[in-house]
């Protein structure tokens, strides 16, 4: 199978096995490629992972920290190749990730993205609600991975409605219009996590609308509603029961992989597409963890041809709770996200007072 | 504006107040006969203590504060003080101690104490579980003691408001910031009186020098006792103390430093496994992203992993910087001969840790820096051991000034001589 077959099978149809052949072989190329074209990612893979010229399996492949593009400008294309750099969005306090695309990796991310929605949208563009302000998008000086995304996932929808003003108020009566328009048929709803539990399900929990047509795809990671003691399944539970809402997929995904997304299965667990797949490691040694053992979540993507992300650790906490063997027909591993590693503060002599300078 | 006063009893304070209370406390004689006696209490309290003694660092601490070693200080004392000269104490000393390592506090008070100081110390409001521990044991024995000890000391707790210390440091005769360089900056915003006096503990380094052909000699039982000790120096504080080594230079030909490295890095893997060391997560990531940028940034030809150790192999230790992310990570580098690492060596060295060497090489290698690197030249093994000598001061002599006293009359002025003068 080549990438291309692997992106335009239908997603989450292939037995692991087969497709971890397929993306061992792909990805070996593909890290190759890198080493030939990143003089960076040829250092780091011959030193940290001596030997992995020819892995035999994808745990085996060299993987980079993801904070490391916070740090490097890595790029496996000439300047003049360069189309865009991504930026991730990050606190202002952060240092964001920079991630070098040419025209072809930006090309197969749209495809790709569009592969994994297609499996729960269908074919065509469906009338869509942005639970967002129209302003994101608007200011440029703020253009960020969050206005990116929402752009990305604009060209799933048609007849786009923001139902959030300036002030991140819902608009009542234009989303009953829209519903009156739209309702009838399958619809598209689109917004980070939070926002739509604070600013969309929360006022809308007693109006009594019927959103049953609805599919809604959110994304943004639960850090803000665990503060608030939501749990996803109280989440999914609570659109259902007050909206009909019963088609709710979250998403796994991040700017340094873009399009490369794990989308949630009818079960609430994470899938990855055809063309990428996750590993747990162990986060003490890094080796690779059984399946039902929690550690640090290396995300593989076979997208990555302008930058060497193909194979990231990330910096978030994960388990794998089946392969092959789902509940919601969908071949590959089952994962869920824990959330960030825990921050940890190493002792030492410095900073009786600096502390409040540098962060 | 108020802070907290954490010892001798809790509570809060104005500023104000809090001046007007040192201002007024007297100095006590050196080595006064209720400090010494305090601070062996402490040590026997720290000893008895169950909380206590789950921590290695508080039972270092307590072993350096034992009977013989206060009298040992003692006789050092004396000894400065020579024919005309006699060591009083400066008066109020401010120390801001480390916020992570929580013994330095009791260190730095318990010299600056003995020495007749009176302390006040200003402790960060996010104190571990070790320094709370000692923080209730010091009050236990201040309030056990005689005068003048007992009522020479000021614990105070702040966050990062400027004017206490604004406050503290026009008041007091010595401010002692134990702290990196930005802390270091960041308090000498606020002056001093015109006398006062400065002592600073800013970032430092730390390194290691091994002689291959002796550890080549060695028994195995005895390479296992120095990784062990190398273990101690380097991993209690997670290798962020400024006396934890992060380089190990191999001196010898090819051979043996490599047999010697290959040799020692096993040894030490095993101990950070036999002792459970164990690196939170966040930390782990850190040391793999900085293992990353050091590969990028430096020559290095071999990574090799372990559980909780990481070493890289410097081909040359040109450009070599010394920030570091700390738990468990080594440089090592290879030199023919000791004398070579002098032109690597820079200001921000303090501590040389070595085995295999002869003293004369040692003195040598010291007068050759000539005061250019390295305050500190230490077997492996005692690194962290805190001494009154410490980053190029005698702690003993700094808290003190030095009296001088000419006790014998004006030759013109005798008895003898007087009728000289008459005569004139």
């Amino acid at each position: 199978m080549t990438l291309d077959d692997l992106i335009q099978r239908p997603q989450y149809s292939v037995p692991q096995q087969q497709k971890e052949a397929a993306l061992l072989a792909e990805l070996t190329r593909l890290s190759n490629h890198h080493r030939e074209r990143s003089r960076e990612y040829a250092r780091l893979a011959e030193v940290l992972f001596p030997g992995s010229a020819d892995p035999s399996s994808l745990a085996e492949l060299p993987y980079l920290p993801v904070a490391l593009f916070k740090e490097r400008l890595l790029s496996s294309v000439s300047e003049k190749e360069v189309f865009k750099v991504l930026e991730s969005s990050g606190t202002t306090a952060q240092t964001p990730s920079r991630i070098v695309l040419d025209i072809e990796t930006a090309r197969l991310q749209t495809v790709a993205l569009s592969r994994v929605m297609a499996s729960v949208l269908g074919a065509n563009r469906l009338p869509m609600i942005l639970v967002e302000t129209p302003d994101l998008i608007r200011d440029r000086r703020q253009f960020n991975a969050r206005a990116a995304g929402l752009l990305g996932m604009m060209n799933f929808g048609k007849n786009h409605f923001y139902a959030l003003n300036t002030d991140l108020e819902l608009l009542l009566p234009q989303l009953k219009e829209f519903l009156h328009h739209f309702g009838s048929e399958p619809f598209l709803i689109f917004g980070f996590t939070f926002l739509v539990w604070t600013r969309f399900y929360q006022p809308l929990a007693d109006a009594g609308l019927d959103f049953s047509n609805g599919i809604l795809i959110h994304s943004g990671g639960w850090k803000k509603l665990q503060e608030e003691a939501v749990s996803a399944a109280d989440f999914r539970a609570a659109l259902k029961r007050s909206m009909g809402l019963t088609k709710v997929y979250n998403f796994y995904g991040m700017v340094e992989q873009v399009g490369s997304v794990f989308l949630e299965g009818d079960d609430g667990y994470f899938y990855p597409p055809n063309f990428a797949d996750v590993i747990v490691r162990d986060p003490y040694t890094y080796k690779e963890l059984p399946i039902g053992e929690t550690g640090v979540l290396e995300v593989i993507s076979a997208l990555p041809r302008s930058y060497p992300g193909h194979c990231l650790l990330t910096e978030d906490l994960g388990v794998i709770h089946a392969v092959d063997s789902s509940t919601s027909n969908r071949l590959g591993k089952a994962f869920s996200v824990l959330g960030r590693i825990p921050k940890a503060e190493l002792r030492g002599c410095s900073d009786v007072i600096a502390a409040k300078e540098g962060r | 504006m108020k802070v907290e006063i954490l010892l001798p009893h809790q509570r809060m304070i104005e500023i104000e107040e809090l001046r007007s209370l040192l201002f007024n406390s007297p100095a006590a004689e050196p080595f006064n006969e209720s400090a010494m006696n305090a601070s062996i209490d402490l040590s026997r309290r720290i000893f008895q203590d169950q909380q206590a003694r789950s921590y290695p660092e508080l039972l270092a601490l307590a072993f350096w504060m034992r009977k013989v070693e206060i009298l040992q200080l003692h006789k050092q004392f004396c000894s400065l003080e020579l024919n005309n000269r006699l060591l009083a104490p400066r008066g109020l000393v401010f120390h801001m101690p480390p916020r992570n390592v929580d013994t330095m506090f009791v260190y730095s008070w318990l010299l600056a104490a003995l020495c007749g100081n009176r302390n006040v110390i200003r402790l960060s409001p996010q104190l571990s579980e070790s320094g709370r521990i000692l923080l209730r044991l010091l009050r236990d024995t201040l309030v056990a003691a005689a005068e003048p000890i007992r009522n020479s000391t000021t614990i105070i707790s702040y966050g990062h408001e400027e004017e206490p210390t604004a406050m503290l440091s026009a008041l007091c005769d010595v401010r002692v910031i134990w702290g990196g360089d930005q802390t270091v900056s960041t308090i000498r915003r606020s002056p001093l009186a015109p006398h006062g006096k400065e002592i600073t503990f800013p970032d430092r380094y730390a390194l290691s020098v091994i002689q291959a052909k002796a550890y080549g000699e060695l028994t195995k039982d005895m390479r296992d006792s120095l990784a062990d000790q190398f273990f101690n120096d380097s991993y209690w504080f997670d290798q962020m103390a400024c006396s934890s080594p992060r380089l190990i230079v191999w001196v010898g030909d090819e051979p043996q430093t490599l047999a010697a490295s290959a040799d020692f890095f096993p040894r030490l893997a095993e101990c950070v496994e036999r002792r459970r060391y164990l690196l939170p997560p966040a930390a782990a990531m850190q040391k793999l992203l900085y293992t990353c940028s050091s590969i990028l940034d430096y020559p290095v030809s071999s990574c090799r992993q372990f559980k909780g150790l990481t070493v890289l192999t410097l081909e040359s230790l040109s450009g070599f910087q010394r920030n570091h992310p700390g738990g468990g990570l080594f440089f090592e580098a290879r030199i023919k001969c000791l004398t070579e690492i002098s032109s690597v060596l820079e200001r921000r060295d303090q501590t040389l840790t070595w085995f295999g060497f002869a003293p004369d090489e040692l003195f040598a290698l010291a007068r050759n820096l000539n005061g250019r690197s390295i305050d500190r030249i230490v077997p492996i093994g005692q690194a962290l051991q805190f001494h009154r000598f410490w980053d190029g001061y005698d702690l003993l002599q700094e808290f003190c000034r030095c009296i001088y006293i000419e006790s014998a009359p004006l030759q013109s002025l005798s008895p003898a001589s007087k009728r000289d003068c008459a005569f004139a």
